[in-house]
């Protein structure tokens, strides 16, 4: 946040309170519609775990028809290198207008390429690659200096991404949150989706107070885990890829999305945000305290039964920042039931939490800045479940431990324990032009959870992953 | 739905009630947060977010700036400009350059204090409406003999002055705001 006057013309309008309250005598605007967009080019150098496979890992699964050129039944193993140039783009449509009561109105959509993670599925509801252009937000909104605002459609909630404080990334791509993941491959989940933004856009029904004495409120509510039109069922079966669907076979393997974002089994995600914003002795200050729930679908036996197998999501989450004179630091501490995606935990997982600290410094037109983010966060989970075509029992995921249905054992690797991940990005802009920055960026991100394989494509155990990225090259927004 | 998550409910179906009731701000789409790659560029590069092309109606905010901007050669921040030259009004001016941003006034004693006089220099620094985005400099003299002599103005009716100036830009800005 800047120090900017806006947050504190709530002290005026507080004033001339009576005023606001009157009906609103303003011109009326045909609705404009603008279009706009960005493009960046980067340049990363990677250096990380997981860049070379000794032990086969067999033909990739659920990567379509073409595997041509995997050779079958063969070994199947890479070396990767450590250069290359990533480019992406979106277009933002944006309409907006005014009535003359005071009411105004719009509608933004936004299609970006690198939306999903492009991972494609036969026979399902498939997902395009990283660089098709997708919808990425798209809402339209209501809003009244008396009611607030009401936004419907696919956005980021009041947590997932509108109205927190304390997440400092107003430098480089985003620091430790951004483009980096980009250019590591993902062994060991070297990535950072538990920030705003991460949560997704399950289409939803948002509301935002306006501010009075410097406090603002909103809440938001989507019934299921979808985005855009992607409702009902892909074709006439029924099956978890419906989006309504409450229960389903197989749902205890969706609690981190699958099938390129489309698919996880969360639902009646809640979300409510209470933030003031303010100026303390010079000090421009926001706070920001908040909570994300959500149920999810239950496991459905072959026979019919249903099981709860995930723990409800329950995030709790507050933040602060305070900026001056160019410098804005912030910190955000986040504490429940979730994993390092944002989904649900299996029942009998620990909770999760994680600290964000950032801080930047403008000067003219240099941005420097760096943050830090640290969490602990179930790592493998705790439960397995064996199903025996009528009841499903949970087993420990322990090595060791023996499936009551099969008769398996847990190998070594299957250990799990508390996963340890932490992440700092240092970076710095120039803006050449206003919109138009060059950028340099350097984060390293780094997982850890003893016993458990986090590279399973090496022999052995190896418990920790780590990624090294600096990347350079150029934004231009318009 | 657990125990506590009832009353959170509540409290959330509660809030437009409540901000029925007060009398508020209606606050920016702006003022929220973003995922949109775009968006985050343009703020964090000091970007106009109404940047782009429009295709379809009168791109209103554009000309309100320029308006504002009196057309658009202006190298200050307008709401404080025109705040600046408001506030100090009271006083003749002796000059006003709207391109270094610095107004200076001309001596003036105000009726219910014959015996000393004021003058201010004000500088509206940068683009940006910010609350350390203008200093104002208040001399004062006094009436000694027939013979004005310099006296030392308190510091803190530079600071009240620039107040006044930030609350007046922060009315044009919400005026503007309402268009």
């Amino acid at each position: 946040m800047r120090k900017i006057l806006l947050g504190t013309t709530a002290v005026v309008s507080a004033v001339v309170g009576a005023a606001v309250m009157a009906p609103q005598a303003s011109a009326q605007e045909a609705p404009t519609v603008r279009i706009g967009g960005f493009f960046q080019a980067l340049y990363g150098y990677t250096n990380q775990t997981g860049q070379q496979s000794i032990v086969s890992s067999g033909l990739p699964t659920g990567v379509g028809n073409s595997t041509t050129f995997i050779p079958a039944g063969a070994t199947n193993i890479a070396r990767s290198g450590k250069h290359d140039i990533s480019s992406n783009a979106g277009i933002d449509v944006i309409v907006s207008g005014k009535l003359a009561n005071g009411l105004t109105y719009g509608a933004q959509i936004s299609i970006n390429g690198n939306a999903v993670e492009g991972r494609q599925v036969v026979g399902s509801r498939s997902s395009g690659g990283k660089t098709l252009m997708q919808i990425d937000e798209m809402y339209a909104f209501i809003a009244h200096p008396r009611f607030g605002q009401v936004r419907m459609g696919d956005e980021d909630g009041v947590m997932g991404g509108l109205m927190n404080s304390g997440w400092v990334q107003g430098f480089g791509t985003g620091g430790v949150h951004g483009s980096w993941e980009a250019f590591v491959n993902r062994q060991g989940g070297g990535r950072t989706t538990t920030a705003p933004g991460g949560l997704g856009d399950s289409s939803k029904i948002l509301y935002m107070s306006p501010q009075f004495a410097g406090f603002d409120f909103g809440a938001s509510f989507a019934p299921n885990f979808n985005s855009g039109a992607a409702t009902g069922c892909p074709n006439e079966a029924q099956s978890g890829f419906c989006d309504r669907a409450i229960a389903f076979s197989g749902a205890r393997g969706v609690g981190v999305p699958a099938a390129g974002g489309d698919f996880a089994a969360r639902r009646n995600e809640y979300q409510l945000a209470a933030r003031w914003r303010g100026n303390v002795a010079g000090v421009g200050i926001a706070a920001t305290v908040g909570h994300i729930g959500a149920s999810a679908a239950r496991d459905l036996t072959a026979s019919g039964q249903q099981f709860r197998v995930f723990n409800d999501l329950n995030i709790w989450q507050a933040g602060v920042q305070a900026s001056y004179a160019g410098f804005t630091l912030g910190a955000n501490y986040s504490y429940g039931d979730y994993n390092f995606f944002w989904g649900n935990t299996l029942r009998g997982d620990r909770p999760a939490e994680q600290l964000v600290v950032g801080g930047q410094y403008v000067a003219g037109p240099i941005t420097v800045g760096a943050n830090f983010v640290t969490g602990l966060f179930e790592g493998g989970s705790r439960s397995n479940f064996a199903e025996t075509g009528t009841t499903l029992t949970p087993f420990s995921a322990r090595p060791g431990a023996i499936n009551p249905v099969t008769g398996a054992v847990n190998g070594q690797a299957n250990n799990s324990a508390s996963m340890r991940r932490w992440g700092v990005g240092i970076g710095a802009n120039y803006r050449l032009a206003p919109g138009m920055d060059l950028i340099a960026e350097y984060v390293h991100y780094s997982v850890r959870e003893q016993g458990r394989d986090l590279d399973a494509n090496r022999p052995g155990i190896q418990s920790r992953s780590f990624s090294n990225v600096f990347l350079t090259g150029v934004r231009l927004a318009f | 739905m657990t125990h506590m998550t009832r009353p959170i409910l509540l409290l959330g179906l509660a809030l437009p009630l409540l901000a029925a009731c007060a009398g508020g701000r209606l606050v920016g789409n702006e003022e929220y947060g973003t995922d949109n790659r775009r968006e985050l560029a343009l703020r964090q590069t000091g970007a106009a977010t109404n940047a782009g092309i429009v295709v379809f109606g009168v791109d209103r905010s554009r000309q309100a700036q320029e308006a504002a901007a009196g057309g658009g050669g202006m190298t200050v921040n307008a709401f404080l400009w025109r705040a600046t030259l408001d506030t100090l009004s009271f006083m003749p001016l002796s000059s006003a350059d709207p391109f270094g941003g610095v107004i200076i006034t001309d001596w003036y004693s105000p009726p219910q204090a014959q015996g000393e006089r004021f003058k201010a220099t004000a500088y509206v620094i940068g683009r940006q409406l910010r609350s350390d985005g203008v200093r104002v400099q208040v001399f004062r003299q006094i009436l000694r003999g027939n013979q004005w002599v310099d006296a030392p103005a308190s510091t803190a009716t530079n600071a009240e002055m620039e107040d006044r100036v930030l609350a007046r830009a922060r009315e044009l800005r919400s005026q503007s705001a309402g268009r």
